[in-house]
């Protein structure tokens, strides 16, 4: 019996970890041939260089009019700016409908739940009228200004979800003392909801540093340009002639993401596993 | 006397929220309703034609028709897989294992990096007449196909990438599977059921809840997927409209020749098939959902 499920797990360490090699292997194989010459790409499925050399790197770095810096400085104004608007705005609205009293509350609450059904195509074409016309096309309001109006109503709603359990004797107490709502909520429940916070903060910095289409529809100046479409550019400009370039900065552009995922691998399993986020 | 200031409180703290529901959300979702009705091309003012573009999208325009086949095809394929996927690895390693939270970690990881240009690129590569794959196959003799470029296969290679993210789902099902009551297993084991039985007749019963939110929730993202076939065809929704995702025309249409009122029919139809689709789902979860009392 005791052999039998040593044997039983042998099996399934092998067939995971034959999972695991399969799946990952694409994403290793492009990180070896970032280091590759254009000719070895198409012919070599080794994860190791046959001669490493990483000239890949700077000539992807200055393939374009613009070099990479540029991308990476605008993604990471967009990405950091994004995440400052959704903690404050959604912690504010989360706030809000479940610890003050006020009229209309539970239609607040309500009407935040329906938006998050609302698919964005429906929002896109009145919304990018309304930028160009504010003539915010090419500059990164029309992607920041959003996230500091609470329009990622997911948020709010994990948040909510967050709050209801602090228990309400903490702030009940302080409201007996005179303090001020605006106090509860700095001194008592964003103290109280750090790891939600960071929740919020780490998935909103993934998803605008990887948002692909809210980009393509802003930003036409490349110096504008955020990695995603400074990467795409680079596809389209180099054709498919440059692969080996084109990795490099494609694994660059992985490389915050991976190193959030590295850092707070806890964080986000627990995010997914207790909402069904991404 | 503490009530009032509480009162303004309250809609001081909501007032971000509010100005963007009335001004990014209700309001633009009005607009495009109206729009809808319109022909407008940035230029010159919306003018008014009535059903006009409704009726050419449902009855003359054989793009929309081949969108939605494209669409439809990838939602029916890669959901199930994805999902099929998702459950087989949880069970695995639900078993108690040593190395879970590893194997969790690395299986979550495309999850994450797949919305990205990076591995949409990377795909065009890997699915090309000379890449990884086939170079892959060529070990074994088989000549493989030029996946992207070929008009029968491209649609299969973003079915594949979704699938590849099942990580996700994934997660959710094992924090299902962990809540699940161990004394029915034993009981049942007790009784000489075997895993198969206990498998069809305990865990997929009592699953059926986190099923269908996995379901739903994947549903609705194959609808609205666009990057990837956007990167993978260029743009086009190529090989000769093989890839051509329901958004992906909806922004051609939009931002290629500026048919915004067009554009606009088209979004709100989409909206309508999706929200039929969650509500048949809600309908069909009473007779197949088990929610425990």
């Amino acid at each position: 019996m005791i052999i039998m499920r040593h044997h039983k797990s042998i099996l399934s360490h092998a067939l995971l970890g034959a999972a695991s090699l399969v799946m990952l292997y694409p994403l290793l194989w492009m990180l070896a041939s970032s280091f590759r010459p254009n000719a070895e790409i198409f012919t070599s499925i080794s994860l190791i260089p046959a001669h490493p050399d990483g000239s890949a790197y700077p000539r992807g770095w200055t393939g374009l009019q613009v070099p990479f810096g540029r991308f990476f400085w605008n993604s990471a104004v967009i990405a950091l700016l994004s995440v400052a608007g959704n903690v404050i705005s959604c912690s504010l609205a989360a706030f809000a409908v479940t610890r003050l009293h006020f009229r209309g509350r539970d239609l607040c609450f309500a009407l935040m739940l329906g938006t998050m059904m609302i698919p964005y195509q429906v929002t896109l074409i009145p919304q990018y009228i309304l930028f160009l016309n504010l003539d915010w096309v090419n500059t990164i309001l029309p992607l920041v200004v959003p996230k500091f109006l609470a329009a990622d109503a997911f948020f709010i709603f994990l948040l909510a979800q967050f709050f209801r359990g602090i228990p309400r004797e903490l702030d009940e107490a302080a409201v007996m003392d005179g303090c001020p709502p605006w106090r509860i909520y700095w001194n008592i429940m964003l103290p109280l909801s750090l790891p939600v916070l960071g929740t919020v903060a780490i998935f909103t910095f993934i998803f605008t540093w990887d948002d692909f289409f809210g980009p393509l529809v802003y930003l036409t100046d490349i110096e504008a340009f955020t990695v995603q479409l400074g990467l795409r550019g680079f596809l389209d400009s180099s054709g498919t002639s440059d692969w080996s370039a084109m990795f490099a900065m494609a694994s660059l552009t992985l490389a915050p993401v991976l190193i959030l995922f590295v850092l707070f691998q806890r964080t986000l399993i627990q995010g997914i596993a207790t909402t069904g986020l991404k | 006397m503490a009530r009032r200031p509480l009162l303004h409180a309250g809609h001081a703290f909501l007032l971000p929220w509010f100005v963007g529901f009335f001004g990014l959300t209700l309001g633009p979702a009005l607009a495009s309703l109206y729009l809808s009705f319109t022909n407008y091309d940035l230029i010159q003012a919306p003018g008014w034609v009535g059903l006009a573009n409704y009726v050419r999208i449902l009855t003359a325009d054989a793009k929309v028709a081949e969108s939605v086949r494209v669409t439809l095809l990838y939602v029916v394929l890669s959901v199930p897989f994805k999902l099929g996927f998702a459950l087989a690895v949880a069970m695995l390693l639900n078993q108690g294992m040593r190395g879970l939270p590893l194997y969790r970690a690395l299986f979550y990881l495309p999850s994450l990096l797949g919305a990205s240009v990076a591995i949409a690129t990377l795909w065009r590569q890997v699915f090309s007449g000379d890449g990884l794959l086939n170079r892959v196959l060529l070990i074994f003799g088989i000549h493989g196909a030029s996946w992207v470029s070929d008009p029968d296969t491209a649609i299969y290679t973003l079915v594949a990438l979704s699938v590849w993210q099942f990580g996700s789902p994934m997660i959710i099902f094992l924090a299902g599977l962990r809540q699940l009551p161990r004394d029915i297993y034993e009981a049942a084991a007790l009784d000489g059921a075997t895993a198969w039985y206990q498998f069809w007749h305990i865990t997929i019963p009592l699953l059926t809840p986190v099923i269908f939110f996995n379901l739903v929730v994947q549903t609705i993202d194959a609808f609205k997927a666009f990057t990837p076939a956007f990167i993978i065809s260029g743009g086009t929704g190529g090989p000769i409209n093989a890839t051509l995702f329901y958004t992906l025309y909806l922004y051609q249409e939009a931002f290629g020749y500026l048919r915004m009122g067009y554009a606009a029919a088209l979004a709100w139809l989409l909206v309508l098939a999706i929200a039929a689709v969650t509500a048949l789902a809600f309908l069909s979860s009473r007779r197949w959902v088990h929610y425990e009392t």
